[in-house]
């Protein structure tokens, strides 16, 4: 056994506790989520029937404009436009953007709803590609499509936000597949708060699995893969607690680009999508917030827990990882532009409880929990630390680990039961205690993968091989 | 023991206890799955039954609960005498008693689809217990209960409504111009009476407006022109009572709309632009001109709509600034025209 100068023994329980009181907050920062996604979920509004719904909104439910952009969607544009022509809600037109796509999407459009070129007047406030053209057809009023040069997913919004009329847009992915009453549900903020609320995110679930018909989830079930069932319990903490307690907070900094209810004119008032970033989504509700703190205006942003949107999750680490790391670059990008708001007063719970979250569980998280699992049992092993420093390591990264994941499940099953057998809720379980081990520890790694490609200012999106959903 | 030692214990004693917990629910989910599924052949056997006007005679009788929800599905399903005779089952089968007891749950969410539910009941136990629930601790209950009073025909006053469910201060939401609505249909002059009221608040006088300008009563209308005049400019009022004198289309609301073309506030001018083209007031066509060179886009898109509802002179005003125009005015003239079908 070596023995060690005391400076050594003391900077490495300095070392170990750095890590082990950051993975203190990250889990604090959880339960306190837990407990207001709790709160959320117990007062929410009941889960009505879409007549029911219907009944309660339709008749004040403000006209959406829901804008679909689609680059090189050839195979699946027609299925994806139908389906959302069939949503249930009583005033809405489906804006496709086809962002120059370079196969036949928008020959197909045309050929398949008799689309013809037309005019229509539309406002130029937001920036963007140009439009090449506009195309709609009689027979189907709802539907309007922009064909413009392409621009990117941001830029393809844009266009969408300038064409619009409606008061409110829904933003969704080009392969998002909405639940038929996600409107109904997802305005219910818009009418019980119509001057205050200017933005609402809805609760996206992995399709994955599930017996998909006509753009429709039919059954909810497993996949059989496990890198796509550990993203099942990854976006029940990332949606069920994490955003719905942020929402419950008024901090609420992410809508995710698969499903978003914006107000036009606020959207507008920001400037629309930002380019140049691939968080752009995290972007424009930053943005929002800033922009009604500076004008020391009233607003809410609000988050639905019902689910309302399902979307195909990478069943592939390679994929996966790319992903993933994307995301933390576009967390990063965000952050650090507007790192003035980072426990600025100025802008309230937005700066202390939202950027404190992104700066805890995004910016350092990662980097600091990589390095405990690289130095806190070297450390160890030299005889450099106690054996308490590496359990209480343990208990931060393992233990507490799957207390919050296992917990998010018990809300799950409390308040929403949407996994229909007790069969899958024994694999969710066992994911969400294993996936701990070994899958923690490579999506760590990918993050830190995203660091490195924002500091090198990598741009772009990376290849995202979409396989398409099985229809049953 | 160290503080990191102990943090270790704990962190192990509830991750235990978490999947103990999650071990005991799974445990329901499979009894509760053989209860789903007898409730399920219940219900397939209710169905019929209710259908039918039958009550439950033989064989393992359904839960109270399960009859009360099947019974209230089928209700609103239907309508006529179809429902009255499904109410009237309902109510032998003690589905209202169902129904309030729901109303004294600890979820809200219960309490908000008994209130609902109990609108299709017309008994006085029933009505009683409704009003009651004007006074829940929760405003989505109050809210459903007013509504579901209302549906039935039954609703207290509105001032007593406004003030039990603080309409216009902490209730905001636009279900209250769905209630104004309804109770319009039965007691327009209650809803009357609150537009003619100062002392009624802005938000609440806006929602009767609203309420009131799709029954056509146009004596409300030089109320209503009045209030506009009088309102500020950035009153969030203004734009509701602009838009409910284009929705009466009544001459009488003229001189509110032609006052307010020419807000500093954009989305007055356009709301003001949109009801001069639905009341038609022809002499706001070279005022309408201007408007379509206005540095918002909808202010133009609304003066040109409204032109093109101004027939063959608002046309021609359209078709000489889409030739000779100013370049924003020229476009909006343009393609307006074109939507429409109309050459420039």
């Amino acid at each position: 056994m070596i023995d060690w100068q005391p400076w050594a023994v003391q900077s490495a329980s300095i070392i170990a506790l750095v890590v082990i009181v950051t993975g203190l907050i990250q889990t604090g920062f959880y339960v306190v989520q837990l407990v207001y996604a709790g709160i959320a979920l117990g007062r929410r509004p009941p889960i009505a029937h879409a007549s029911i719904l219907w009944r309660r909104y339709g008749e004040q439910a403000p006209p959406i404009a829901v804008l679909a952009p689609a680059f090189n969607e050839e195979v699946t544009i027609v299925e994806s436009v139908r389906s959302l022509l069939a949503l249930h809600y009583p005033d809405f037109e489906v804006i496709v953007i086809n962002d120059g796509s370079r196969d036949g999407t928008l020959a197909r459009l045309i050929e398949y709803f008799g689309l013809a070129p037309v005019d229509r007047y539309h406002d130029m406030s937001v920036k963007h590609q140009a439009i090449r053209g506009l195309y709609s057809s009689p027979r189907i009023p709802r539907l309007l499509v922009i064909d413009k040069e392409n621009g990117g997913k941001s830029d393809a919004l844009n266009a969408g936000i300038n064409v619009a009329r409606a008061p409110l847009f829904c933003s969704i992915d080009a392969d998002s597949l909405l639940e038929s009453d996600a409107l109904l549900r997802a305005v219910r903020p818009f009418v019980e708060e119509p001057k205050l609320t200017i933005a609402a995110g809805g609760t996206i679930r992995i399709a994955n699995g599930s017996d998909i018909e006509a753009g429709r989830v039919l059954q909810v079930k497993l996949p059989r893969n496990f890198v796509a069932l550990v993203q099942i319990v990854e976006y029940l903490r990332a949606f069920l607690m994490a955003r719905l307690a942020l929402g419950q907070m008024q901090a609420l900094t992410v809508i995710s680009g698969a499903f978003g209810l914006f107000r036009r004119d606020r959207a507008m008032e920001v400037g629309g999508y930002s380019h140049g970033t691939v968080g752009e989504d995290m972007e424009l509700v930053i943005k929002l917030h800033r922009h009604m703190r500076d004008q020391k205006q009233p607003y809410r942003v609000e988050f639905i827990p019902e689910p309302v949107c399902w979307t195909e999750a990478p069943d592939d680490l390679t994929i996966l990882g790319r992903q993933r790391a994307r995301w933390q670059r576009g967390a990063l990008e965000t952050f650090f532009r507007h790192k003035d708001m980072l426990f600025n007063p100025r802008y309230g719970r937005i700066g202390f409880v939202g950027f404190g979250h992104i700066l805890v569980v995004d910016v350092l998280g990662p980097i600091i929990e990589v390095l405990g699992y690289l130095l806190v049992p070297l450390l160890w092993a030299l005889g450099l630390l106690a054996v308490d420093y590496l359990l209480a390591f343990i208990a931060v990264t393992f233990t507490l680990g799957i207390f919050v994941s296992v917990a998010t499940l018990i809300l799950e099953e409390i308040q929403l039961r949407r996994f229909p057998k007790a069969r899958d809720l024994v694999t969710l379980t066992a994911v969400a205690v294993l996936e701990n081990f070994g899958y923690r520890q490579l999506s760590n790694l990918w993050r830190i993968r995203g660091w490195w490609q924002f500091l090198r200012k990598q741009q772009g999106w990376g290849a995202m091989t979409r396989r398409g959903f099985q229809t049953s | 023991m160290s503080v990191l030692f102990l943090l270790w214990l704990v962190s192990l004693g509830i991750a235990i206890a978490a999947l103990l917990v999650m071990t005991g629910l799974i445990v329901a989910r499979l009894l509760g799955g053989r209860r789903s599924a007898r409730e399920g052949s219940q219900r397939r056997q209710l169905i019929p039954m209710l259908l039918g006007g039958q009550s439950q005679d033989d064989g393992q009788p359904a839960p109270k609960r399960l009859i009360a929800d099947v019974s209230v599905e089928l209700i609103q399903m239907v309508r006529g005498e179809d429902r009255d005779a499904f109410v009237e089952n309902a109510t032998r089968m003690g589905v209202p008693d169902q129904l309030r007891k729901r109303l004294d749950s600890g979820s809200a969410r219960e309490r908000v689809v008994a209130a609902e539910a109990l609108a299709q009941f017309p008994d006085t136990a029933s009505h009683d217990r409704l009003l009651a629930a004007l006074d829940d601790r929760n405003p989505d209950v109050r809210l459903a209960a007013a509504m579901a009073l209302a549906v039935a025909g039954r609703a207290p006053g509105v001032r007593v409504l406004i003030d039990r469910l603080s309409l216009g201060i902490s209730e905001n939401s636009l279900i209250m111009i769905s209630l104004f609505g309804e109770l319009a249909r039965q007691r327009p002059l209650e809803i009357r009476e609150l537009v003619l009221d100062d002392d009624v608040v802005d938000g609440v006088k806006a929602a009767a407006i609203e309420a009131l300008s799709a029954s056509g009563d146009y004596s409300l209308v030089p109320l209503v022109n009045r209030l506009a005049l009088e309102a500020a400019q950035d009153s969030d009022a203004l734009p509701r009572y602009l838009r409910a004198l284009g929705e009466f289309a009544h001459p009488a609301g003229a001189e509110a709309v032609r006052a307010n073309l020419a807000s500093p506030t954009w989305w007055v001018r356009a709301v003001a632009a949109q009801s001069a083209g639905q009341i038609g007031i022809a002499d706001t066509a070279g005022r309408l001109v201007g408007l379509l060179s206005d540095h918002h886009w909808w202010v133009r898109f609304r003066a040109a709509e409204a032109l093109t509802k101004l027939g063959d002179a608002g046309h021609a005003h359209l078709r000489e600034q889409a030739e000779y125009g100013e370049q924003r005015a020229r476009e909006a003239a343009k393609l307006v025209l074109a939507e429409r079908g109309m050459t420039a």
